[in-house]
């Protein structure tokens, strides 16, 4: 308003608005970054020949990326370029989205790795970095970009960022070279871990050039949401407390914990999927439109709903149950307990599973609960959003058999992604019974196009600077500040009695417990 | 009649077939297909199963006036059937001055993507009509259509947009697909009849010709990606546009100039760039000595058009080179600005596989770079053109800036 009143008294001029290139109108879809370089530490590990490099290679083979790129891996083991060529190879083999391996795309994608051995505690090594990158830069025009790519043991993240900033790799260029810094989750094991690893990374990047990385959010039917919500005239006006009774999201996984025991030992299904995955599926369920379909604007309305979580500690104890897995039979095999699998403690009182009662406090969702739940060694993996609408407001048919059951919308994320509506329907007959049919749209049979990996939307996004899909630090903050206050509860609470859900079985009777005491139950998959 | 070839996985397989000779009886084929219980395959000997789902995301209806035309347009349309499932009707003519008959083909190609997908289908009919029926497109067509689903027609060949059979079927449709680069000619009459048809509808165009260019559009849009450089992209001083002939003379109206034309268009559009002067022949330039050559007349100089920002004129050149690239191709696009006495000039060009990208400001080479970009097939580009939703407003605004920098309309098609 001063500017207003400032500028109408001719005392300030309205701000010249920046100029655009107006030649990127309507071109987004054909951008390809700018040249770069993606630094990748952690080279040799699991994530990057799984998830990271087949991403690379499928964007590099699409002509997704730019002609001047260059993938310099970091690790500590002694490779040489043509060594650890060699083993992306194999990785690739193994973990590309396409086979067989197209030999003119491996071909020209294989000159643009290079290897650098590097202990990440080694001062020296960042020098070497350094000139490294300068040396490929001259020699391959990717003008100073840096996508640096942390995919290391999270407790190597300050290390590393530090590094980066002590030998300048975090500068911005005057001639426009960008210096970016894509970080795994998990961000922090807890609220103040968090703070500490945020307050590391920003004495050096600014929060701009940071990009927390959650793939769950680069799943196509998790953007598709975001589409679905926004891009459709008729489901927003239905879609608070006037017409929804509750909405349920369910993270089920059929497999174990796999080799991760010493790794799952210290996070927990509360870890390693409440605070990400399942709060930022509550938040784009529930967040409010964004005003444009730019990152801070998106992520605005997703630390909103977050904040608006109650987090009254009586509710804690009352509202969340845990749960641990059992010996069982998962899909006709019979599989160990948890206390049973490698690298458990045969004592262990971990979470495996979990499932919480949340409350959203503002307008749209006052009295509207959002029930969660994930888990492992479940019947079956699947993720699916549900919003259960109420009961019609008079039961004209309930005379006449079967009562319909309410509305319910639900959105599937895997497997067999797609959308289905279940109403009531009139029974063909001489009668009047009534059931319920379900509408069902599966992205299978009406695109039949492979969607991209996670990987590969969420990575072409970074070297585009579009942080849209990243999570920003005050969103882990407030996502910390609803998961800290559970796993507190649980400290200074009495043991556990676990296991207490057979492997194979849709977790602990409280879970169900959960929910029967607000008169609803879990759907069944 | 169901087929019993073995299915295979991942490809459209031919799953039912039938004849008819009224649209009638077409769609009571139609019908048949998605009644029939024993719609069943066979996969490794034994297993039976029923097709899963009957798809269909829009309709596609294809006028291929020719039968090479239509089979060149079926092999692509096959190629996308699991793709983007659709029902498609192709629409050829034959014998025009003969008495009327018609002759369909109706089949369902379905697709398993996996052994353990559901199997999903989609429609194809192919119409071919003798006499006056082949005229009336639209009345073959709309009784065919899957309702409530939007109606992509094709039209591979040369549309004669101001015909009333054209007029009436684009009237049912949401999206015009044409390839402006296989006009007869130079092209640039019927272009004016499409940006006229463009401006009277509310038609969306995907014109292959100017999809095929987003190789280019992206090459020289991230010039101005640098900051350094933005700001001269309101001081542009000349358009130079060179596209490939075969024929020696280069004259006017002997080469397709459709792509050509569509990057000034583009240009012009996106800077708010008005037509002062539209395209007209370039002098001839004589040979030193002033005599043209014995033997081998000079190349035409192209043809030369004036636009304006409204603070300054922008000067526009598009010119031929002999080359042995199909005619009409661009071969290079060349800007030049300048401001504040600085001189920026950008030179791109395209080969099979990248497109190149070579900036001077004052002289000073300051920017290299290729664009990996494959040229694409009909499949990717169709592919493109149906995926597109509504109204692309860059290809609207290349098209009437196009169209506007011809000059004024005759109506030619």
């Amino acid at each position: 308003m001063k500017d207003l009143r400032l500028a109408r008294q001719g005392r300030r001029t309205s701000r010249a608005k920046p100029v655009e290139n107006v030649l990127r109108e309507g071109l987004r879809l054909e951008r390809v970054p700018d040249p770069s370089v993606v630094v990748l530490f952690g080279g040799t590990g699991d994530l990057a020949y799984r998830k990271v490099i087949p991403a690379l290679y499928q964007l590099w083979r699409t002509n997704l990326l730019p002609h001047e790129f260059m993938l310099l891996a970091i690790g500590r083991r002694p490779y040489d370029d043509a060594t650890f060529r060699a083993e992306i190879r194999t990785a690739l083999e193994q973990h590309s989205r396409v086979l067989p391996l197209d030999p003119e795309g491996w071909g020209s994608f294989a000159e643009r790795i290079a290897y650098l051995r590097l202990d990440f505690d080694d001062p020296a090594g960042f020098e070497t970095l350094a000139a490294r990158l300068d040396a490929l830069d001259a020699e391959h025009g990717t003008r100073g970009n840096r996508l640096f790519y942390l995919a290391t043991q999270p407790s190597q993240f300050s290390e590393i960022v530090a590094y980066l900033g002590r030998v300048g790799l975090d500068h911005e260029t005057s001639d426009g070279g960008w210096r970016r810094v894509v970080i795994e989750k998990p961000f922090g094991r807890d609220l103040e871990s968090a703070r500490k690893l945020n307050r590391d990374v920003g004495k050096v990047f600014r929060e701009a050039q940071v990009y927390r990385i959650d793939h769950y959010l680069g799943k196509e039917t998790v953007r598709n949401l975001l589409v679905f919500r926004f891009g459709n005239g008729i489901f927003e006006p239905i879609w608070n407390r006037r017409y929804v009774d509750h909405v349920q999201i369910t993270v089920a996984e059929s497999i174990g914990i796999e080799s991760r025991g010493a790794f799952y030992e210290q996070t927990g299904a509360s870890r390693d999927v409440l605070q990400n995955h399942l709060l930022q599926l509550v938040s784009l369920v529930a967040m409010e439109p964004p005003a444009t379909f730019e990152a801070d604007a998106l992520r605005d309305e997703k630390v909103k709903v977050l904040t608006a979580i109650s987090s009254d500690p009586a509710d804690t104890t009352r509202n969340v149950v845990r749960g641990q897995y059992g010996p069982g039979w998962v899909a006709a095999t019979q599989v160990p307990g948890y206390r049973q699998e490698p690298d458990v403690d045969p004592e262990s009182e971990t979470e495996t599973f979990v499932a919480a009662r949340f409350m959203i406090d503002d307008w749209r969702w006052s009295g509207v609960p959002f029930y969660v739940r994930t888990g492992k060694r479940l019947p079956k993996r699947a993720t699916e959003i549900a919003i259960q609408y109420r009961e019609v407001p008079h039961r004209l048919f309930k005379d006449e058999g079967v009562e319909p059951d309410a509305n319910l919308l639900a959105i599937r994320i895997q497997p067999d992604e797609g959308i289905m509506l279940r109403f009531g329907a009139k029974v063909p007959g001489l009668g009047l019974d009534v059931r319920s049919v379900t509408m069902d749209f599966t992205y299978g049979s009406a695109f039949n196009v492979d969607s991209p990996d996670a990987y590969e939307t969420l990575i072409l996004d970074a070297l585009q600077g579009d942080a849209s899909l990243f999570t920003r630090a005050d969103e882990v903050e407030e996502a910390w500040s609803i998961v800290d206050p559970i796993i507190e509860s649980w400290v200074t609470s009495p043991p556990p009695n676990v296991p207490d859900y057979e492997a194979g079985t849709w977790g602990p009777a409280a879970a169900d417990e959960l929910l029967a005491r607000d008169g609803r139950r879990w759907r069944r998959f | 009649m169901t087929t019993e070839t073995p299915i295979k996985l991942g490809e459209p397989n031919l799953r039912w077939s039938a004849r008819a000779h009224s649209v009638a009886e077409i769609e009571s084929e139609l019908s048949r297909i998605w009644a029939a219980q024993d719609l069943t395959l066979e996969t490794d000997g034994e297993v039976s199963r029923h097709v899963a789902a009957r798809t269909s995301v829009m309709n596609l209806i294809v006028v291929a006036r020719r039968p090479e035309l239509a089979e060149r347009c079926a092999a692509t349309i096959q190629a996308l059937t699991g793709r983007h499932p659709s029902r498609t009707v192709v629409i050829q003519s034959a014998d025009p001055d003969g008495p009327s008959w018609l002759d369909a083909r109706i089949e369902a190609h379905c697709m398993l993507p996996r052994p353990d997908a559901p199997e999903t289908c989609a429609e194809t009919i192919h119409v071919v009509c003798g006499g006056e029926s082949g005229r009336h497109l639209s009345a073959i067509a709309t009784p065919l259509i899957i309702h409530d689903l939007p109606v992509t027609v094709w039209w591979p060949g040369e549309p004669p947009f101001t015909s009333p059979a054209a007029r009436d079927l684009l009237a049912g449709a949401d999206r015009l697909v044409v390839d402006g680069s296989t006009w007869g000619g130079d092209g640039l009459a019927r272009l004016q009849d499409m940006a006229a048809l463009q401006a009277t509808s509310r038609l969306a165009i995907s014109d292959f010709a100017l999809v095929r260019q987003s190789r280019w559009r992206e090459a020289i849009a991230s010039i101005f990606d640098d900051p350094d450089f933005l700001p001269y992209l309101r001081s542009l001083q000349r358009i130079a546009v060179t596209y490939g002939t075969r024929d020696e003379t280069g004259a006017y109206g002997s080469t397709n100039l459709v792509k050509p034309i569509y990057h000034v268009g583009w240009l012009a559009s996106r800077l708010r760039l008005s037509v002062v002067k539209p395209l007209a022949e370039a002098p001839r330039a004589r040979p030193s000595g002033g005599r043209p050559a014995a033997n081998k007349p000079a190349l035409a100089r192209g043809l030369v058009a004036t636009l304006s920002d409204g603070r300054g004129e922008v000067g526009v050149v598009v010119r031929p080179v002999l080359s042995t690239t199909p005619s009409g191709t661009t071969l290079r696009v060349e800007l030049l600005a300048e401001r504040r006495g600085s001189e920026l000039r950008a030179d791109v060009t395209a080969e099979a596989e990248t497109v190149h990208v070579r900036v001077w400001q004052d002289g000073v080479e300051t920017l290299d770079r290729h664009f990996r970009a494959a040229r694409r097939s009909d499949v990717d580009l169709l592919a493109e053109a149906i995926e597109s939703g509504r109204r692309d407003p860059v290809a609207v605004g290349a098209l009437r800036s196009a169209a506007a920098l011809v000059g004024p309309g005759d109506g030619a098609s």
